[in-house]
């Protein structure tokens, strides 16, 4: 970690940082270092989940995680999730169900769907994946839309 | 393709759209605020030396003032800085700017904040632990009093067969929207600009002007998208300092809050006592006193509306023959009150409806039956003397009855079921404006509003004009222009987009059919369609391609243009009733009635909600695909207020709970499913008939389930939250 260097690949594209000091989040360095402003902040305190993105394909709030810890990882965020059909047919499962106001959770609840479609699977139940998306909040839609976009994702299969 | 119902849905999903926390500009500065250490005290000193010091730090406060802003008076009553005392904790007594914001926040902690602390008025109930007495008015705590009464309430008490008397007390609850406020300012050339997450631009730049003290004119407020508003998002409260430190440093600022900070300065309900007593004879409401004691933290004497507002919703939507009413708006130590969705309504509905339901079962009455006996309907006279206009709440209750009764004939042990009312009045008394755009491609809206989330900017204006025109919805787009270019808009709030500003929208789209029947030369009304990959004029049988009609002047700037506006009127009340203060008339009724089923745990006192069915009498549907969400996430949103939120205050004025861990929002696997029906044909005052929708399906929510939980268990909770705690006392496993 000598001079903050720091390589990471973002959306499928390999990103070299320096000078990232040892106590910068992830949250601010996909936001103001590499301009990724589709990833939210929230609470930055881990309770609301507008910050996710995937490491590794996995996610995480990226407010509680280190800049330093994700080194050689691959991060995928909002503005990368239409890169495959799974993020592809969940953006249009939000669309159809009209699973968002003001937007503002949006790219969080997005990236986690992602992931955990592509930990479990495209025919995993939508009230397990309904059940593991409890960490992110919204305040808009009672999250009623929500669930209708993740049920259309469970009708429509793989 | 089927058009997404939310036409801001691609820029959300694919993390384009820009809120305020996202703005940056080249040379940009950070800014943090410096917090009063105190909720009360003497300001003896702000020393900004030490942080002044640090390499490229502005720092600014009440003594910078007079520099910054030479000739402006601004608001003696509101100042900026305060200079001598200050009046909530974190109130901001300075502010600083760097290159970075931990350097901001660095210098923010090295201000030195000198303060000689002087008693903390934390409880409005401290303030008057009796009713205020007759010389209350002259107390510096009081910032409102209202007062009205009708009919011989004495006599009607007297003579009653069942008195009930009753003290009710509710929470403070926050808007919590996710996005936390955040503003980027520029100052050049005399011009104030601001990008912020507004959704007032036009009173936020009102705002801007009066606490600067600067012309209106000088003033040019951009609004982003804003991530959540809920009231939290109106008038300013970071913009003058981003500006003051813009104009300071010559750079520009960007000022964002903390999730802590957002609970600590914004401004949203705060804690009221209630007192209902109620006379009933031959199973008839015969009188009613109603005392509102509301605390309205360091809101200003004689600005504050909620008092006068709120207590209709104490007495309405009831036929009351005879009655008292006063209410006291309480100064504490704590951030002004602030709008809050329906401000204050939900907290009202939750009181009156657990009393009169309570007045029933002491009087031996059927609870349902007996509000269902009093509900205004068009033609009554409300209390204040105003005649109802068509008023759908009797319709809805009588459907929202039913639901229950089928509910309550399958509910289980510890299950239960309540059936409450919630009242409104659409905002239309706020006026705004909007522009129409024609070209052959199709009609744009120009307008200066925001879409907050509700849809009722993007998706309810182009419903308006879609229903105006006759034009599909994929040909009519709502743009938006800064407060320098756009017509004046009152804001999005009191449930008006749609109904007020969708008036103006109906009114230049008349304007322009009208300009274009002259040109067409038919007869009959004038609609617009596609034809062939463009947009068509058509009047009777005379047809005519947009692209025909332009004259040579509108084929140059692209479009036949005409502007509308909407400034809507009141009702009256009978002001002969009034003894002290404002009351409000209505524009217009609004009402909903909602069935809740909920699950009781009888160990543990925790409330579950099971089902939810709400009926809303909305005039006219405008737009059927956002008009349920809407409905649905207010649902959600009620039952936080109705079961864990709540802001609580020690006694030296200090927020405990300023974080989503302490104050509990509604979460994904708490939800019940919640059915959606409206009620139509009872005409308001917006558009085709239209009420509005934001803000009343947040108001029987606490009601309805308070009462399903005294049907599950007997449980008669009088107090806001029906947290586990609050139940479980009243179920005496406390």
């Amino acid at each position: 970690m000598t001079d903050g260097a720091l390589s990471v690949t973002v959306n499928g594209r390999p990103a070299t940082l320096a000078g990232v000091p040892d106590s910068e989040r992830l949250l601010d360095t996909v936001r103001w270092r590499l301009g990724l402003k589709g990833t939210k902040e929230g609470c930055r305190s881990g309770d609301c989940g507008a910050c996710t993105v995937l490491v590794d394909g996995v996610s995480t709030l990226s407010c509680l995680t280190l800049a330093h810890e994700v080194d050689g990882a691959s991060l995928t965020t909002v503005e990368g999730v239409a890169q495959d059909p799974v993020g592809r047919s969940v953006q249009e499962a939000f669309e159809t169900a009209g699973a968002l106001q003001c937007g503002y959770c949006t790219p969080g609840f997005v990236v986690a769907l992602v992931g955990l479609l592509r930990e479990r699977g495209r025919s995993a139940p939508a009230d397990e994946l309904l059940a593991d998306l409890g960490g992110n909040l919204c305040r808009c839609t009672g999250y009623l839309a929500i669930a209708r976009a993740v049920a259309l994702l469970a009708k429509e299969g793989p | 393709m089927t058009l997404s119902p939310r036409p801001d849905a691609r820029a959300k999903l694919e993390g384009t759209a820009v809120y305020g926390v996202d703005l940056e500009a080249p040379g940009m500065l950070w800014a943090a605020l410096v917090p009063s250490p105190v909720a009360h005290g003497r300001l003896r000193g702000v020393d900004l030396s030490v942080a002044r010091a640090l390499d490229g730090v502005v720092a600014i406060g009440a003594a910078d003032l007079a520099a910054l802003l030479p000739g402006a008076t601004g608001d003696a009553d509101r100042p900026i800085f305060p200079t001598d005392e200050v009046v909530y904790r974190n109130q901001p007594v300075a502010a600083v700017a760097a290159p970075t914001l931990e350097r901001a926040r660095e210098a923010a902690r090295a201000v030195r904040v000198d303060v000689d602390p002087l008693p903390v008025i934390s409880d409005l109930e401290e303030v008057f632990p009796d009713w205020p007495g007759p010389n209350a008015d002259a107390s510096e705590h009081v910032a409102a009093h209202v007062r009205a009464h009708d009919g011989d309430v004495e006599a009607a008490f007297r003579t009653a067969e069942t008195v009930v008397r009753e003290t009710y007390r509710t929470s403070s609850v926050h808007q919590v929207a996710i996005e936390p406020h955040a503003c980027l300012a520029e100052v050049t050339d005399g011009t104030w600009k601001v990008r912020t997450c507004t959704q007032t631009p036009f009173g936020t730049r009102e705002d801007i002007a009066s606490l600067l003290g600067v012309p209106e004119a000088s003033v040019v407020v951009e609004g982003t998208w804003v991530g959540g508003g809920f009231g939290g998002k109106g008038a300013a409260l970071l913009e003058p300092y981003a500006l003051l430190l813009a104009k300071a440093s010559g750079r520009p600022v960007k000022l964002a809050l903390g999730y802590r900070q957002e609970f600590q300065l914004g401004r949203t309900t705060l804690p009221a006592v209630v007192r209902m007593e109620t006379a009933v004879a031959h199973g008839r409401i015969v009188a009613r006193r109603v005392r509102l004691l509301l605390d309205v933290g360091t809101s200003l004497p004689g600005r504050d509306f909620a008092t006068g507002y709120s207590i209709g919703f104490l007495l309405g939507p009831y036929r009351t023959p005879a009655f008292e009413v006063e209410g006291y708006a309480v100064r504490t130590n704590k951030p002004a009150f602030g709008p809050h969705r329906a401000p204050f309504a939900p907290q009202c509905a939750f009181v009156l409806e657990s009393h009169l339901d309570h007045v029933a079962r002491v009087a031996g009455l059927d609870p349902v039956v007996f509000r269902a006996a009093h509900l205004w309907k068009e033609g009554d006279t409300t209390p204040m003397g105003q005649r109802v206009g068509p008023f759908g709440l009797a319709a809805a209750f009588e459907k929202a009855r039913a639901t229950a009764a089928r509910w309550r004939a399958e509910a289980g042990r510890d299950t239960g079921v309540g059936v409450a009312v919630g009242f409104w009045s659409t905002g239309t008394g706020a006026g705004g404006e909007a522009t129409v755009r024609l070209s052959p491609a199709g009609l744009e809206v120009v307008q200066g509003e925001r879409e907050i989330g509700s849809g009722s900017v993007l998706a309810g204006l182009a419903a308006v004009a879609v229903r105006s025109t006759g034009l599909p919805r994929e040909r009519v787009s709502v743009t938006y222009a800064d407060t320098s270019r756009a017509p004046f808009d009152s804001g999005v709030f009191g449930s008006r987009t749609t109904a007020a500003l969708g008036r103006a929208v109906d009114d230049a789209v008349r304007a322009l059919l009208e300009e274009l029947g002259d040109r067409l030369g038919g007869s009959g009304p004038v609609r617009l369609a596609e034809r062939s990959g463009e947009v068509w004029a058509e009047q009777g049988s005379v047809r005519t391609a947009v692209r025909d009609l332009e004259t040579d002047a509108e084929r140059v700037d692209g479009a036949i243009t005409a502007k509308g506006r909407h400034y809507g009127k009141s009702g009256e009340i009978d002001e002969r009733k009034v003894e002290a203060g404002t009351f409000y008339p209505y524009t217009d009724f609004t009402g909903a009635a909602h069935a809740a089923e909920v699950t009781v745990d009888r160990g543990t006192g925790t409330v579950r909600v099971t089902r939810y069915s709400a009926f809303h009498d909305v005039g006219t549907v405008i737009d059927p695909a956002t008009a349920a969400p809407q409905v649905e996430g207010a649902v959600v949103m009620g039952l936080g207020t109705a079961l864990t939120e709540e802001a609580m205050w020690s006694d030296d004025g200090r927020l405990l709970n300023p974080g989503l861990l302490d104050y509990r929002i509604p979460t994904l696997g708490e939800v019940p499913p919640v059915a959606v029906t409206f009620v139509e044909g009872f005409p308001g005052a917006g558009p085709f008939g239209a009420k509005g929708l934001g803000e009343p399906p947040m108001i029987p929510v606490a009601a309805a389930v308070a009462l399903a939980v005294r049907d599950a268990t007997g449980a008669h909770v009088t107090e806001l939250p029906l947290s586990s705690e609050r139940v479980a006392r009243a179920l005496k496993l406390l």
